[in-house]
């Protein structure tokens, strides 16, 4: 939806990167710990093989006439025979005088051995790490202790571990793969209420007038919800304003009809050799004229809102030039025109332009309805928070029930009594107040209209 | 013919006012729904030309109000709005014609005309009154192949009086509606112009009676 600079990450990529992360870490953590519940299984199980066949050969360590001696039995060597052809030591030991076997077998430490119990140890012999049971027993009539030592290499130990890690790690990248390849499919059908939805808005795009009321979509999932409705209140405001855009071309082009007939009637009268129908076309023109400018300026007024509304503005400053801009037009209605203000500055913040506008339509106002020898005066002062704009003039002005009317588009009060006019100008004044959020109050001069505008700062 | 025009618009007023005081017509005008069904009620206007958009009263509840009183004016209804509803609305109150604005000026003025025949009951736009041929749509008046040059008074008492050739038309009825309420007008000027009438009518044209203490009568041949 943002049209952002960057190029928007989809997602499945985002479900991707979420899923993976997490995946790959606790797969990370089983193979920790299959690794070490692996190699603490297969210990086990190749000590008690190691241990039967010492217990084997221990149990032969006999006393025959105040020697030791021993039967080996094969049978303790082939329980430790595997594939693996791991070599298989052994030692057996009188206190440390050696009976039989391999001499260099590290012995090990007696007095930590208790009797008749088997310990288990690694250690290194020939180069190669090696397995040793050993068990020490008392035989009687001996002093010394019998040490009874069968060792093996690692090798098959090695190889059964190896091959169970292998198996964990397939199986665990077989979940992973399964989960990452089943995100497109599970994501396509989680989303396909979205796409029902998309359906439901690209079916509005088929009608010839817009269809701006809201979705009909059906039931929707709690997560679109909040989207459906966002784009509901979306489209209400839409409507909102092309409504009230509608009516304003309406108006606007009803405003036009009359003094375009005026020029039609006149232009014929010209033709026709009427010496007045220049005069009464030139009139008509103004007026025309005007009515374009401020629709222009009212239909900027209301899309002000889009604008940046940050300039700082010295409404004494501004003042003088809606005066400089204004002087003519009230010297012609003999109107004399006055700025009333202290040394200001008086700052707000707001749309110059618009502001200019709004002044501009006020002085306009109170030059046009007003009488010979009249007076229009824009006066200005400040208070905590506030700086306050007042427009008055020495005109018939407006009954206080006939006030809210006289802001209303195309209102037009005096009707051909009065001056002519389009019924605007209060109309964007009002607009351009609503877009500032500054306050429009209409009041009686005694005689004539006070026009007060209150910024907050 | 007698016009009353009801607009708010003063320039647009002003204008119609001169087209159609050019054309010879009494023309009166006023600016408001109100001052319209007053004036209306004292005058004998021919034909009033009622804008839609007036500041007091619109011109649908002017129309309505006439007409429930009993008013026979010719109604020409003129709106700037588009609606078709306008439209229907209007004719149905009892309008006898609809223009919107902005309308071609000859299109007013030919509207004026029809709905200007149309109140003598006879919609065809020549006259014949023995060897006199009055051409209502062009202002033409012809006597015996003779084009007579009127002024846009007498044209008025004219066409006042050959819409009801042979009947007598009271010297009120003639004087309302040859002259509008803020014409200046002399206490004989009626008579002034009849008179004047009548000399450039004669020798062959037909003669205009006066029927003393009642009024004037163009006689049929």
């Amino acid at each position: 939806m943002s049209g952002g600079a960057g190029r928007a990450i989809s997602l499945r990529f985002r479900l991707l990167l979420a899923m993976f992360g997490p995946l790959a870490a606790l797969a990370l953590v089983l193979g920790l710990l299959g690794w070490v519940l692996i190699s603490d299984v297969v210990r086990r199980t190749n000590d008690r093989v190691l241990g039967g066949a010492l217990g084997a050969i221990a149990e032969t360590v006999q006393v025959e006439r105040g020697e030791v001696t021993l039967d080996l039995p094969p049978a303790a060597f082939g329980m430790l025979e595997n594939s693996e052809r791991d070599n298989v030591y052994y030692r057996i030991a009188v206190g440390n005088t050696l009976l039989t076997g391999y001499a260099d077998l590290p012995a090990p430490d007696i007095s930590v051995l208790s009797v008749d119990e088997p310990r288990f140890r690694f250690a290194q012999f020939r180069g190669q790490r090696i397995r040793i049971a050993e068990i020490r027993r008392n035989l009687p009539r001996i002093d010394a202790p019998v040490v009874v030592q069968v060792a093996e290499t690692l090798q098959n130990r090695n190889s059964l571990r190896d091959k169970l890690m292998i198996a964990l790690l397939i199986g665990e990248c077989v979940l992973v793969g399964i989960v990452l390849l089943l995100i497109r499919p599970a994501l396509g059908w989680s989303l396909r209420p979205l796409s029902d939805l998309r359906g439901v808005i690209e079916a509005r795009d088929t009608r010839a007038a817009p269809d701006l009321s809201p979705l009909r979509t059906g039931p929707l999932p709690t997560e679109l919800r909040p989207l459906s409705r966002s784009f509901d209140r979306l489209l209400a405001r839409l409507d909102d304003a092309t409504t009230g855009m509608r009516r304003f071309t309406a108006d606007a082009s009803h405003q036009m009809r009359t003094p375009l007939s005026v020029l039609k009637v006149q232009v014929a009268l010209a033709r026709r050799g009427s010496g007045e129908a220049l005069h009464e076309i030139e009139e008509a023109t103004d007026r025309l004229e005007r009515l374009l400018t401020q629709l222009l300026t009212l239909a900027r007024a209301d899309e002000a809102g889009v604008l940046p509304p940050d300039h700082e503005i010295d409404l004494k400053e501004l003042s003088q030039h809606v005066i400089s801009r204004r002087i003519r037009q009230a010297i012609e209605a003999d109107v004399e025109l006055l700025l009333e203000a202290g040394d200001g500055p008086y700052r707000i913040h707001g749309h110059r332009t618009l502001v200019f506008e709004m002044l501009s339509n006020l002085v306009d106002n109170a030059i046009r309805y007003n009488r010979p020898g009249g007076m229009a005066q824009i006066e200005l002062s400040a208070e905590a928070g506030v700086v306050r704009l007042a427009v008055v003039d020495t005109g018939p002005g407006i009954p206080a029930e006939l006030r809210e009317m006289a802001m209303s588009r195309f209102a037009r009060l005096q009707g051909e009594r009065g001056p002519p006019g389009s019924g605007l100008g209060l109309a964007i004044v009002k607009s351009t107040a609503e877009r500032m959020g500054a306050q429009l109050e209409l009041g009686d001069a005694k005689p004539g209209l006070r026009v007060t505008v209150t910024f907050t700062v | 013919m007698r016009i009353l025009i009801v607009e708010d618009d003063a320039a647009l007023a002003r204008g119609i006012l001169s087209l159609l005081r050019a054309a010879g017509h009494a023309v009166d005008h006023v600016a408001g729904g109100e001052e319209a069904l007053s004036v209306s009620a004292t005058e004998p206007y021919s034909l009033v030309i009622l804008d839609v958009g007036l500041p007091d009263i619109d011109g649908f509840q002017v129309l309505a109000r006439l007409r429930a009183r009993g008013d026979q004016s010719q109604v020409l209804m003129l709106t700037a709005r588009d609606g078709l509803d306008d439209r229907v609305r209007g004719l149905d109150l009892g309008a006898d014609d609809y223009l919107r604005k902005p309308f071609e000026v000859e299109e007013l003025e030919a509207r004026v005309r029809a709905l200007g025949r149309r109140r003598g009951g006879d919609a065809a736009p020549e006259i014949a009154i023995g060897a006199m041929t009055v051409n209502r749509s062009t202002g033409r008046v012809e006597v015996a192949g003779r084009l007579i040059e009127l002024r846009r008074r007498e044209w008025a008492v004219l066409e006042a009086l050959a819409a009801r050739a042979g009947q007598i038309v009271s010297r009120e009825t003639l004087q309302a509606e040859v002259f509008g309420f803020d014409d200046p007008v002399g206490s004989n000027a009626l008579e002034v112009n009849v008179t004047r009438l009548r000399s450039k009518l004669a020798p062959d044209g037909p003669a205009i009676r006066t029927v003393r203490g009642v009024g004037y009568m163009l006689d049929r041949s």
